[in-house]
């Protein structure tokens, strides 16, 4: 019987390279706007302007002290009410990039702050304009700092996007929970989802590790 | 835009919601505590001399990391069924959270334990400390220090990731905005009131979190 | 009280320690010195196995060391050992850091132990440091903490691993002050240091080591007035001129 299964499983294996696919898509856009937002937002946060550090500070407290499964929801049932339609895919896609400019435009703003003070007034009294210090001295500093946790967070956010899900993107996981009430072999279909997820953020896992490594020597040679 | 804002809905299910938020609680707490159960036997194995037993961690820890929770959670409640095991999903639910946080907090562990400096070891050797003496002493009070903000940090990731078993109907917070979705359509009133709810038990973890990550630096500055 | 028998020892491929061949009677005190990577640290390391060796033997006050069913622990006891980079314990106070041991491995009471610790203290010139915690204390002060720690075991040996290297100049003199102390008051003790102005004033021997080999050993004097080979004579005129 099993056995049976599992050559179904491989005759349906197109279906999992979709969902795989739609994975892919779903994180690899969410993360793209997420990393462009997060990126001016942690600048604004790290730029001590009162006006944008509390109203930045709230937005990302509220968006990491509730569940993204709410978030979601609150993304796609609650818009319509106020007339904005919206398909799975496009609430999807906004609301794992604002799960993921909150999580990145912190750790943005504490690679900024890392780098001494020193260096902005060497840099200012040098006359570059605040656009070309950061450009220039700031950012390409604090990459050192930001870029590890930078990757572990897309590995954390590529996970999440296995809960949008829920609102029937067809994604691995919904893929995973379509093929199930199909085939009956739970441990088997959910492994090949796991097994796919691995693929994906393995490599991702072992790449923040390097770079962490990688920046502990860069700054004892400092 | 919230003129149509039903607050005598809240207020009717309010006895509803108390029981969700009761619920998700206690399910945390469950978790956390056989999660630190977890970790810290799945972090001995990790330190462990034989090679078996640490391989054996190893695969444990990293295929927990690198899949999502809602994948694992799926994994258990489709296939405890086919190994012909009847789990009830609150008990699944928990296993699940069990297995996760256990993976983090063998992390966590790890790290507090080896970051403690090896000469520090060598100077309890050499005035002549057994293994369990240097442990108590030495290793685990500082390693306790480290350890302490993250496994709060993991606190509060554990508390936010029970929202997930809502998708497996177990009656926690998020399902029973869920509920009153389907029962009344008021989608605005059922998911702020549950959003405000999870970010009110946020605020009161994360200070409990930097208040001991300040006692912590505070400790190694002076 | 401490012989070496033929005893080498290899890191992997590499061959720290050939053929060593030393004697060292109770009440010595012997200075070893020689290059950075010459094996003095190894040397010393193994006398308490903190490092093992692969082959020859090796006596400790009587008990063989190359021997796997040593109590090691037992013998470490009676073996004091100050590190370079001193190694306090940073979570508790100068006072705990010397009682620790006399409380968990002689099992003595608490307060006999604490008297004892006070002691040790007062004889290393910090009895007002007692509560403090070692990041209050200079690095001078740390290791002379660590020293009271290691003779809070009332031990037979002290060793100590460049115990001054790590300090600022200034902090050096009252480091080696109760060392000198601990020589004329009889104590068996081997010595890792560059510091010639000790080595001559209380060793009794000085051992000059070089690529894992003992390649020469005198009385201070004589070794520093005619070193008997090349490469003795390069080293003193190395750290005499520095």
């Amino acid at each position: 019987m099993m056995l049976f299964y599992f050559q179904r499983l491989i005759e349906i294996y197109p279906f999992f390279l979709k969902g795989l696919w739609m994975t892919v898509a779903v994180s690899g856009i969410s993360l793209v706007f997420g990393t462009i937002f997060g990126l001016v937002l942690g600048i604004l946060r790290a730029s001590g302007n009162k006006f944008f550090v509390a109203i930045i500070g709230v937005y990302v407290a509220v968006i990491r002290g509730t569940p993204f499964v709410v978030q979601i929801f609150i993304v796609f049932f609650i818009l319509p009410e106020w007339g904005i339609q919206l398909d799975a895919f496009p609430a999807a896609i906004i609301s794992l990039t604002i799960l993921a400019t909150a999580f990145i435009c912190e750790i943005v703003a504490g690679g900024i702050k890392a780098v001494p003070n020193g260096q902005w007034e060497a840099a200012a009294s040098s006359g570059l304009n605040i656009f070309q210090q950061l450009r220039y001295v700031i950012v390409p500093q604090s990459l050192q700092t930001i870029l590890p946790p930078l990757v572990g967070q897309y590995v954390l956010l590529i996970k999440d996007s296995s809960v949008v899900s829920v609102i029937g993107v067809v994604e691995l996981t919904r893929v995973g929970w379509v093929t199930v009430n199909r085939i009956p072999e739970g441990l088997m279909v959910f492994s090949l989802v796991g097994v796919l997820y691995f693929a994906i953020s393995y490599p991702l896992i072992r790449l923040s590790n390097r770079l962490e490594k990688k920046m502990a020597t860069q700054q004892v040679m400092l | 835009m919230l003129e149509g804002f039903n607050f005598r809905v809240i207020w009717e299910y309010m006895p509803f919601f108390m029981e969700g938020l009761r619920n998700t609680f206690l399910i945390s707490i469950v978790s956390l505590f056989l999660a630190l159960i977890a970790g810290i036997i799945a972090c001995a194995c990790r330190l462990s001399p034989w090679r078996l037993v640490r391989g054996l961690s190893i695969a444990y820890i990293e295929s927990i990391r690198s899949t999502p929770l809602l994948v694992q959670i799926y994994f258990l409640y489709f296939g405890l069924p086919t190994l012909g095991l009847r789990v009830p999903e609150l008990q699944t639910g928990i296993i699940a959270l069990m297995l996760n946080s256990g993976a983090y907090i063998a992390e966590i562990v790890r790290a507090g334990m080896t970051s403690v400096p090896n000469g520090q070891i060598e100077a309890g050797i050499a005035s002549g400390l057994n293994y369990f003496q240097r442990m108590r002493f030495i290793i685990l009070p500082q390693a306790l220090g480290v350890t302490v903000p993250p496994l709060l940090g993991q606190a509060i990731v554990l508390f936010k990731d029970s929202a997930l078993l809502s998708l497996i109907s177990v009656m926690e917070l998020t399902r029973v905005g869920q509920t009153l979705t389907s029962e009344r359509f008021m989608p605005s009133e059922a998911f702020f009131t549950v959003a405000f709810l999870y970010l009110c038990i946020y605020f009161v973890l994360k200070s409990l979190a930097d208040w001991s990550q300040k006692k912590l630096i505070f400790r190694e500055a002076y | 009280m401490i012989k070496f028998k033929g005893v080498n020892k290899w890191f992997g491929k590499l061959h720290v320690l050939r053929d060593i061949d030393l004697h060292v009677s109770p009440g010595e005190v012997v200075v070893v010195c020689g290059p950075s990577g010459s094996g003095k640290s190894t040397l010393i390391r193994c006398i308490n196995r903190l490092e093992k060796f692969q082959k020859g033997e090796l006596f400790v006050d009587g008990t063989p060391l190359h021997d796997h069913s040593t109590n090691l622990t037992k013998l470490r006891a009676e073996i004091g050992f100050v590190f370079q980079q001193f190694h306090l314990y940073p979570h508790m106070t100068a006072l705990q850091n010397v009682a620790l041991a006399p409380i968990n491995v002689r099992k003595m009471k608490r307060a006999d132990a604490e008297a004892l610790a006070h002691e040790k203290l007062a004889r290393v010139g910090l009895a007002d440091k007692a509560d403090a915690h070692p990041t209050q204390l200079s690095g001078g002060q740390q290791q002379r903490v660590a020293i009271a720690r290691g003779l809070a075991m009332s031990p037979k040996i002290m060793l100590f691993d460049e115990p001054t290297s790590a300090l600022d100049p200034e902090m050096i003199g009252e480091v080696l002050d109760v060392m000198v102390k601990l020589a004329s008051e009889g104590m068996t003790m081997c010595v890792v240091t560059h510091e010639m102005g000790f080595a001559r004033q209380v060793a009794h021997r000085v051992i000059f080591m070089d690529e894992g080999s003992l390649v020469e050993t005198g009385k201070p004097h004589d070794f520093f007035a005619n070193p008997q080979t090349d490469r003795a004579a390069q080293f003193i005129s190395k750290i005499l001129t520095h």
